[in-house]
């Protein structure tokens, strides 16, 4: 039997189940992050450790972008405010950043996220999909965070390594038929998702050396060359991060291998070449390598974006070293502009992600080929130029008309197309909603 | 680096669960109609704390402790623990006797459960526990003792009003199912570190580790089926050695160790995959952390890049290495333990793929596993390796035991760590998923997160001091314990906490976090 007393402690019981536990002093119409004056963003990048050169230049740019941007009023009246961490490129500490950025910071959404694993790991750990946060304009190729049914909050900013690797297979296909070609990629999903844009073109290669992530060394650089030499490689194509394309130029170049190489976009930016190598003149083992790329190239002054991006960076951003990292967070910033500025003066985090899925297509930015996004896919955008390095480290088109490979990342065509690029906007300030 | 610590760390594997409490409570052996009551004085509090402490013991023949301040001084609030999973049979490598002290309160060491009743009792509530007969996984037996336990005491003490039930590991397990089972006898739950859901969710994680480490390292540990207990002991000892084995290895050479000359693995998969990425494989497809209590995954030793690759590639694996000293010890106890319950074998991965049960994991942990080629490759030979089966009729019975519905008719304060090693942060998340499906807003579920980093290094060796916050299991403080036991004497009135409350009590206590939006993955078992 209970005691008398169970009487009182059941009525207590069955009282608390009409209300709750916690009763929160946080109005329920409140939006994290958003304020009447404010709008607070973040993003994780590795400021600091091996990958720091040259990605520790996106997210600083991406803030000059908004500066200039608060400084000529802001998106409706409210400053952006990019609450910068830096997760040294290692999934735990991108896991324990983001928690921070959303659990103290209490920011609107991310945005420039990068790194394919370290993406996975946020939007698995962090279960960014289940609290709804936005991921806007990811700097990673990797194809699945297209996929809307797996990733419904994140959007790509980067085409992805599979559309490349069927663009310079058309390249290859076109001007190396013939020729032996070999390939170079990290054993992870940068390089998987490269080989099935290959496999996907119908390019197969002599010889493919694949290393893991963080094992690259001039040692082991020496190795792969030694590999691609025995096989009489006549094409190297690489999908590897900067450190180790600069590790095997070098290697090549002091064993006198030289074949015609074909770098992909991700490892071949000459300023972080020259800063990985710890030589000034390094950029010129890059000379008359082919590589692709979705933006201009930085040193291209005669680009109206770059331009542009050029004298934001001179006065928001202590005018460093310009180059492709920059460009890469200058026009996400540009991009991200025009997202809040779709999402309405009151913005939610559904209604960014409405507001991308619906008219990201629209978006000014200085890719020469279309923004893949739609309401079925979360796409970045969709093709690259090929151009060629000179001995200074400037990458020009291969031809004239600057031509535009466009594709997917599955099995649909690469066409050929003009470039087709919006105008600018006045001062560099979005206007659109 | 050297590895003395560690390794006598993990030699001295679930210590946790060896607690003794021999010196806390001496009860009578047998069963009396009515408790020995006594005055006991603390002299730890200033001033002075008076309290009556009696001891009895429940028809099914367990010891059960109640301390309750003198009657003035008692607010009629009493606190009813559960202790977690105690070993059903004696250890002797572990020196662990199975014992039936009970325990009154929450608290790592015998100090803690004293300071812990000691504070609470300061604040005018009663402590109550049993020591309860049955040891291994007890939640039917021991949700059967907490009923008759409250009924008595009640009956034996009317002064009694209001019953707050709560519980550590295995004890916050019995106390929800109190919770779901019995409402009517407690007000407020209080879960920490808890596992949830079912049994078999539970026992998934430890067989799938139990069975990585048999196939990757050691194919003669038996890993389940045991006929008795010296198998058991067998296979704890092959376990211990597996793991030194691969400590010493990682030790001797990291990037690439060797692999323990009892592995079974083919020589091409020796040859092209370093061990230690196994070790990771082991822990990643079973849902075992790899942050650790001594390896956060963020730090390393040594220049920018040493750091790096220790920090990506070795931290996990050794990180795993120490987590795993614990889910295996309580696999193969746990397995034992229900087996002999069941009436043959119950687990079965006969039909688990455990490539999509790895998912997105490998490629979080493309540098640990050695990249997406050598994870292929261990997924290869796991698919190709012989398999666990388990008896239908006995998992039928084991379907059986005490399970949640996920129901919180209570007010209900959950407390897990994100990376407790025995009970991770998915069962906490499955309370929390199953209070959303049913709307309920009686779940306050808090964290303990780890640091960013912690790791401590002289030189290349690792140091990191005990106790860190987030790691192992039920790794919380007297203060934070104190903390929930506030909580939910706060919300055992029927009004609701204010959220300035809550963050005010936390802060307080320190290592806690409150935000409704943290979500953590589920179990393996859970996920889909």
């Amino acid at each position: 039997m209970i005691s008398l007393g169970r009487k009182k402690s059941v009525l207590a019981a069955v009282a608390v189940t009409s209300f709750a536990l916690v009763a929160s002093a946080v109005p329920a119409n409140a939006v994290d992050g958003v304020s009447a004056t404010e709008i607070k963003l973040g993003i994780t990048v590795p400021q600091t450790g091996p990958a720091a050169t040259g990605y520790n230049k996106v997210a600083p740019a991406m803030k000059a972008y908004f500066d200039y941007i608060n400084a000529s009023g802001g998106v409706y009246g409210r400053k952006i405010k990019l609450v910068i961490k830096d997760d040294g490129y290692k999934t735990q500490s991108a896991i324990d950043a983001t928690n921070d950025l959303l659990l103290q910071d209490k920011v609107f959404a991310l945005v420039g996220q990068l790194g394919t694993a370290n993406h996975i790991a946020v939007a698995s750990k962090v279960q960014l999909a289940k609290r709804g946060v936005p991921s806007l304009f990811l700097n990673t190729g990797f194809s699945e965070f297209a996929d809307k049914s797996k990733y419904p909050t994140s959007f790509m900013h980067f085409p992805s390594y599979a559309t490349e690797a069927k663009v310079l297979s058309t390249y290859i296909k076109d001007n190396f038929a013939g020729k032996k070609a070999c390939l170079l990629a990290q054993a992870d999903d940068f390089g998987d998702d490269a080989a099935r844009g290959f496999a996907t073109a119908g390019i197969t290669f002599g010889e493919t050396v694949r290393y893991v992530s963080g094992s690259q060394s001039s040692a082991a650089a020496a190795g792969w060359v030694q590999k691609f030499a025995g096989a009489k490689c006549e094409v190297v194509v690489t999908f590897s991060v900067t450190t180790a394309t600069t590790v095997l130029l070098g290697a090549a170049a002091a064993l006198k291998f030289a074949p015609q190489w074909i770098l992909g976009s991700v490892g071949a930016d000459p300023t972080t070449i020259r800063i990985a190598s710890g030589n000034p003149q390094a950029a010129a083992l890059l000379s008359n390598a082919i590589s692709a790329s979705w933006l201009p190239d930085a040193a291209d002054t005669s680009d109206r974006f770059v331009k542009f991006f050029r004298e934001v960076n001179a006065k928001y951003n202590n005018n460093v070293d310009f180059d492709a990292n920059v460009m890469v967070g200058m026009n996400a910033g540009m991009l991200t502009v025009q997202a809040l500025r779709a999402a309405g003066s009151n913005p939610t985090r559904q209604s960014l992600i409405n507001a991308i899925e619906t008219k990201g297509r629209t978006f000014v930015s200085a890719a020469f080929a279309p923004y893949g996004v739609s309401d079925s896919t979360h796409a970045g955008y969709t093709g690259f130029w090929i151009g060629k390095f000179n001995a200074s480290g400037a990458l020009s088109p291969v031809d004239t008309g600057r031509t535009i490979y466009v594709t997917d990342s599955a099995a649909g065509p690469v066409n050929k197309v003009a470039p087709k690029r919006a105008k600018l906007p006045a001062k560099g300030i979005p206007t659109n909603s | 680096m050297k590895t003395n610590n560690l390794q006598k760390r993990i030699l001295a594997v679930s210590a946790i669960f060896v607690l003794s409490t021999t010196a806390l409570i001496a009860a009578p052996s047998v069963a009396t109609a009515a408790p020995v009551c006594s005055e006991k004085i603390n002299l730890n509090l200033t001033p002075y704390q008076l309290y009556r402490e009696c001891v009895g013991v429940t028809s099914d023949g367990a010891q059960y402790v109640v301390q309750l301040p003198l009657e003035q001084a008692f607010n009629g609030t009493l606190f009813l623990y559960t202790h977690g999973y105690r070993y059903p049979v004696d250890i002797p490598t572990l020196d662990y006797k199975v014992g039936k002290t009970p325990e009154p309160a929450p608290g790592r060491t015998v100090a803690e459960i004293t300071e812990v009743a000691t504070g609470i009792l300061s604040k005018g509530h009663a402590v109550a526990g049993s020591g309860f007969t049955r040891k291994g996984w007890n939640a039917d037996d021991a949700l059967k003792t907490n009923v008759e336990l409250i009924e008595m005491l009640r009956k034996e003490f009317p002064e009694i009003k209001k019953v707050i039930a709560w519980g550590s590991s295995l004890g916050a397990y019995i106390t929800q199912g109190l919770s779901e089972r019995n409402t009517k006898l407690i007000s407020a739950a209080g879960l920490l570190c808890p596992a949830a859901g079912s049994v078999e969710a539970e026992l998934k994680m430890a067989g799938d580790a139990l069975w990585g480490i048999k196939a990757f390292l050691d194919p003669t540990i038996q890993g389940g089926n045991y006929k008795s207990v010296l198998q058991v002991y067998s296979d704890m000892g092959k376990i211990s050695d597996a793991l030194t084995t691969m400590l010493a290895n990682i030790t001797a050479n990291a990037p690439f160790p060797a692999w323990p000359a009892t592995s079974a693995a083919p020589a091409a998969l020796k040859a092209a995959v370093p061990s230690r990425s196994a070790v990771v494989m082991i822990a990643a497809m079973s849902g075992v952390p790899t942050q650790s209590k001594s390896f956060d995954g963020t730090s390393g030793p040594g220049d920018v890049l040493t750091s790096f690759q220790f920090a990506s590639g070795i931290s996990p694996a050794l990180g795993a290495l120490q987590n795993l000293a614990d889910a295996a010890t309580l696999g193969v106890l746990a397995t034992y333990d229900l087996e002999r319950d069941s009436g043959g074998p119950v687990f079965d991965n006969t039909a688990t793929d455990y490539a999509a049960q790895l998912g997105d994991t490998k490629r979080e942990y493309a540098s640990a596993l050695s990249g997406s080629d050598a994870t292929n490759a261990m997924l290869a030979y796991l698919a190709a390796y012989p398999r666990m089966k388990g008896d239908a009729t006995a998992i039928a019975k084991m379907r059986t035991l005490l399970s949640h519905e996920g129901d919180f008719k209570v007010p209900t304060i959950s407390l897990a760590a994100t990376a407790d090693n025995v009970t991770p942060a998915g069962n906490q998340q499955w309370l929390i998923d199953a209070a959303a499906a049913k709307k309920s807003k009686n779940l306050l579920a808090l964290w303990q997160r780890t640091p960013s980093s912690y790791t401590k290094f002289s030189g290349a060796t690792p140091v990191t001091p005990a106790g860190i916050n987030g790691t192992g299991h039920c790794n919380t403080t007297v203060d934070q314990h104190l903390a929930i036991a506030d909580l939910l004497a706060a919300s055992s009135s029927g009004k609701s906490v204010n959220t300035k409350t809550v963050r005010k009590v936390i802060r307080a206590a320190g290592g806690i976090t409150y935000d409704p939006t943290f979500t953590a993955p589920l179990l393996k078992f859970y996920q889909k």
